[in-house]
């Protein structure tokens, strides 16, 4: 490129694509991309670190330090001295790299009301356990520690003495008994028991022990509890996650502070009469409002920032919570940073582009990874680095076939034969796929997790039916009774209504490209004489579309499905919310059988049972059902992986030079909160 | 006359209620509901919703009641003057539009300033110089001002203020008054962000503008009436401005009813792209989660703005115009 001009034809060019999206971008990407050392993309993954727990009280801090505008407010005598507000047994970390200093406002984009994940990502060390950077190993969090005891039917948590709200009143085993009894147990709140506090579809209750002792307890051996208390699930998500847009789950909440919206304990006249003064229908509206920590700057809560700001403005503002019960093991209560502010971009263009000036200290949402090479070239100018957090899960692009499809029944009954499928597996040219849209990053191949999880089926399950083979594909579909084309060498469908025309359903919006995706295996299938009609919907269309088992083929990611038991949804159609192969065989599964349609298949059949037995068993043997649920699904592909363990969604961080202890990688995973699991509590500005 | 105006009256109000509920019906048209697209999003962020809650959200939100009963619903906060919960927002609809709408109307009254400062002289010039140099250049750098998408100007514009001058990229003002409350040194800030949206947003108006005045003034140039006053000795300036440009200008008076409008939506797009707080992001926005109070009450506003404005112009003409008087009185 000439230096010595303002600006070259092709950097304008960039800028204008900028516009237009990924997919002209992708057509440039290739030659940008040429110019580079081909290993860049992997220079820029680092090696995978993270916080460690300091769990042995002997090597705890003595004494303990406090920001310094905490200090100020202690010194006015507006808040205890900062002995008084961290627990008596704190959670210690040592920070990855150093130990870090006090201040300033960390500055994010997020892209509207619906973005609390953007925040609730960063505050989640209010869950009960947590897992730690890898991913692998479960750690504690807001609870002490645990016991799991041999038989499985119970999990004991035990919370830390001394430990607060963020108001200063007492954290208790209360807190969890009034969600129990008066949240969850509350008809008008929570209708239906919640899968994730069931075992076999039996309820789980609540016991308190004493007061910093809880137990759950279940009818059943429960072992996966322990995983579902420390994933991002509905019981262990912490009250950040789940009480917020209406949610009811999260095993705990400030009851000094929610009792006052309850009817149990105001009367119901009077909790509706509250509800209507502030323009609210009813009191169940008013009270899911209420304990919103997006919206209710009053809610007490655990979290290293509450909301100062709340979300539904353009500028959404987290200050430190001055009751934050973690501490570095220099006995600094954390977090380090005093502020973060995310500011409102609706378009993701944007976003990309002041995330490229430099507006942004700390973005590893809605940063896309086509814009890599811009990335690359600004960020000496502008003085951020650019990291790669490649994700764990088999295939960012995932062709889900329909099993409950019955549209047209000559397209169903391919859709669920299984050399069918195979074929249009071996008939995808994924190395093509990964240079042009995963610019080389990501891994080409089957839907199986990476081979660092102890789910993997092992190495070979990457390759299976995953290779471009167009002569076997062919003679599989020959086999099956597919053999007759037409004059453009496109295969005939069986009962002679002309060419076999399968659709696959895009969505728009997405982090990756799904429709260019889609465009580009229609090209491949073209040599296996399959003819697909690539079709993009809006998202919620899309959705809309799968929910009434409208779709033949599905293009969405598999991420979360790594870790198969915490979110099963894009591997197997267990959950109705979200199901691409088929929403019938979910609400079947769902209901234990008594709605929907059992799928036909008996190796899916034997998939979704291993996987209903799997909850009762312990965590070896868990790993043992998960390895053999993989191998039957990246067998009878069901769905048909392309390329993955790339950084594509949550993985392209771009961080500001002035910031302390960034991981080089972090955990990229649905279970570890990204960036939860690095301890945001302990990143900091250096100076 | 009187009868003309109550009879205006009466349609304005009915073609308002028809609006109202069209809006509702083109906003329940697409399958699937806010719930939908609520987990839809959440899916596509990494996030995830169960079917549980997407039950308890549809009941709490009333989506699983028909369709008419929602409009029923609507109406009654709507005659209330409460127009309902802004269902992604979580608050009410009349707040979430009433802080961008005055950002709106200050950027729209911006770019319609520019649009008329740039377009009427160049569109005078290009007629009295018709086939000229400048009017070639005129045209030409016109069409191209019609012809290049907005956004995309607006894209190549920002990339290039943060590449070449290190310019804020989007939004109205700088980071460290955002929160701040309204003061000189705001406004000010707020004046140092508003050309650039400004002239995107003016240019392709002016683009068509310049045309219409060209038009509109040809069409004059030649008559009577000017080489009269041509022929008493008046300044040729004089000539142009006093008599053939005012009769231009009619067009203008009789388009209030598609500006008022335009001051409150602005151009879409472009208010996307430049990350603008206005009402035009929020309507999008509001149609992809099928918030169908905060669509509704945008498009109803809308509605209401162009019957409004139409009804404006009409008294306009009805005034200027004797023809029309004569009109409305059989």
């Amino acid at each position: 490129m000439d230096k010595r001009r303002g600006f070259t034809r092709r950097q304008l060019l960039r800028g204008a694509t900028l516009a237009t999206g990924g997919f002209i971008f992708a057509d440039l990407i290739p030659e940008a991309w040429a110019q580079t050392p081909p290993k860049l993309g992997a220079q820029l993954i680092g090696k995978l670190e993270g916080p460690e727990l300091i769990r042995d009280p002997a090597k705890w801090p003595k004494k303990f330090n406090e920001a310094p505008m905490l200090a100020e407010l202690v010194k006015q005598g507006k808040l205890p001295p900062v002995e008084q507000r961290v627990p008596q047994e704190p959670l210690v970390i040592k920070p990855v790299h150093e130990i870090g200093r006090y201040g300033g406002t960390l500055r994010r984009a997020f892209t509207g009301p619906g973005d609390s994940e953007n925040g609730n990502r960063w505050v989640s060390s209010d869950k009960l356990l947590f897992w730690d950077y890898t991913g692998n190993k479960v750690v504690p969090s807001v609870a002490k520690a645990w016991l799991l005891p041999p038989d499985g039917k119970s999990l004991t948590i035990y919370l830390r003495k001394g430990m607060k709200w963020s108001d200063g009143q007492s954290f208790t085993a209360n807190d969890f008994v009034f969600w129990y009894e008066d949240v969850f147990l509350n008809k008008d709140l929570v209708p239906t028991p919640h899968p994730d506090f069931t075992i076999n579809g039996k309820p789980g209750s609540l016991k308190k022990v004493d007061d910093t002792t809880v137990t759950f307890e279940f009818p059943e051996p429960n072992y996966l509890f322990l995983d579902i208390l420390a994933g991002s699930t509905s019981m262990g998500g912490g009250q950040a996650l789940w009480q917020m847009e209406g949610r009811t789950m999260g095993a705990y909440t400030p009851a000094h502070y929610v009792k006052q919206f309850h009817p149990k304990y105001i009367g119901k006249d009077e909790a509706d009469r509250k509800a209507k003064a502030a323009g609210f229908d009813n009191w169940v509206a008013y009270i899911k409002n209420r304990w919103d920590w997006r919206l209710n700057t009053e809610l007490p809560v655990l979290t290293p920032w509450k909301t100062a700001t709340p979300i539904n403005t353009p500028t959404w503002v987290l200050e430190r919570n001055p009751y934050f019960y973690e501490v570095d093991t220099a006995g600094n209560q954390l977090p380090y940073l005093d502020r973060i502010q995310l500011t409102l971009g609706e378009n993701l263009e944007v976003i990309n582009l002041r995330a490229i000036a430099g507006q942004y200290d700390l973005q590893e949402r809605h940063t896309a990874m086509t814009k890599i090479p811009v990335f690359l070239e600004n960020r000496d100018k502008v003085g951020y680095d650019l990291h790669l957090d490649p994700a764990l899960n088999g295939s960012d692009a995932t062709l889900h076939t329909n099993q409950a499809y019955d549209g047209d029944p000559e397209v169903a009954k391919w859709l669920q034969t299984t050399d069918f499928r195979r074929a249009l597996s071996m008939g995808i040219d994924r190395d093509q796929l990964n240079e042009t849209f995963w610019l080389g990053i990501g891994v080409p191949g089957s839907i199986a997790p990476s081979e660092s999880v102890p789910y993997s089926p092992g190495p070979e399950a990457r390759k299976k039916w995953a290779t471009l083979d167009v002569k076997q594909a062919s003679a599989l579909l020959d086999k099956i009774g597919l053999s007759k084309k037409d004059g453009e060498g496109y295969r005939l469908r069986s009962d002679g209504k002309g060419r076999l025309r399968i659709e696959l359903q895009t969505s728009a919006g997405a982090f990756i490209p799904h429709t260019q995706i889609g465009e580009m295996i229609k090209e491949h299938w073209k040599k296996i004489g399959i003819q697909a009609d690539v079709k993009e919907h809006e998202r919620s269309l899309f959705f809309t579309r799968v929910a009434s088992n409208q779709h033949q083929i599905a293009v969405w990611a598999n991420d979360g499905s790594e870790v198969l038991y915490l979110f099963p949804r894009h591997a197997l159609p267990v959950d109705p919310a979200e199901c691409n192969l088929g929403r019938p065989i979910a609400v079947w599964y769902a209901s234990g059988g008594t709605q929907g349609k059992a799928p036909k298949d008996p190796q899916l059949l034997r998939a979704l049972e291993m996987f209903r037995s799997a909850g009762g068993k312990k965590v070896q043997e868990r790993y043992k059902i998960a390895q053999e649920i993989w191998t039957i699904l990246v067998d009878q592909v069901y769905s048909i992986g392309t390329v993955g363990q790339s950084p594509a969604t949550m993985g392209v961080r771009v961080v500001s030079r002035k910031m302390g202890n960034i991981p080089t990688r972090e955990i990229n995973a649905q279970h570890c909160r990204t960036p939860g699991s690095s301890q945001p509590s302990t990143f900091y500005f250096k100076a | 006359m009187l009868a003309y105006l109550v009879r205006r009256l009466i349609l304005a109000v009915l073609t308002i209620w028809a609006v109202s509920v069209l809006s509702f019906v083109i906003i329940k048209l697409p399958p699937g509901d806010y719930v939908t697209s609520y987990i839809a999003q959440m899916s596509m962020s990494g996030g995830y919703v169960s079917e549980q809650e997407a039950q308890t959200l549809r009941r709490e939100y009333g989506l699983d009641q028909p369709g008419y009963v929602q409009y029923v619903r609507w109406m009654k906060l709507v005659l209330h003057g409460r127009f309902g919960m802004a269902l992604e927002w979580k608050r009410p609809v009349v707040e979430v539009i009433g802080d961008r709408l005055w950002m709106t109307m200050v950027v729209s009254v911006a770019a319609i300033i520019i649009t008329w400062v740039l377009a009427l002289p160049i569109g005078i010039y290009s007629a009295v110089r018709q086939y000229s140099v400048g009017d070639y250049l005129a045209t030409f750098v016109g069409f191209i001002g019609l012809a290049v998408p907005s956004f995309m100007l607006a894209l190549v514009l920002m990339y290039l203020g943060f590449k070449l001058f290190n310019a804020n990229i989007g939004g109205l003002f700088s980071d460290r008054f955002l929160l701040a409350p309204w003061s000189l040194a705001k406004v000010w800030d707020l004046t140092k962000h508003m050309p650039l949206p400004a002239l995107i947003l003016g240019l392709a108006g002016t683009a068509q503008l310049i045309r219409i005045m060209r038009a509109n003034l040809l069409d004059e140039l030649g008559k009577p009436y000017v080489v009269t006053a041509r022929a008493r000795g008046l300044s040729e300036m004089r000539v142009i401005l006093k008599y053939p440009v005012r009769v231009a200008l009619n067009p203008f008076a009789s388009t209030i009813g598609y500006l008022l409008p335009y001051v409150v939506s602005g151009s879409i797009i472009v208010s996307l792209v430049l990350g603008l707080p206005t009402v035009g992001p929020l309507l999008l926005r509001a149609l992809i989660a099928q918030d169908m109070f905060l669509a509704g009450t945008i498009v109803l506003l809308l509605g209401v703005m162009t019957v409004v404005g139409t009804f404006l112009s009409d008294l306009l003409l009805l005034w200027i115009d004797p023809r029309i008087r004569l009109e409305g009185k059989q």
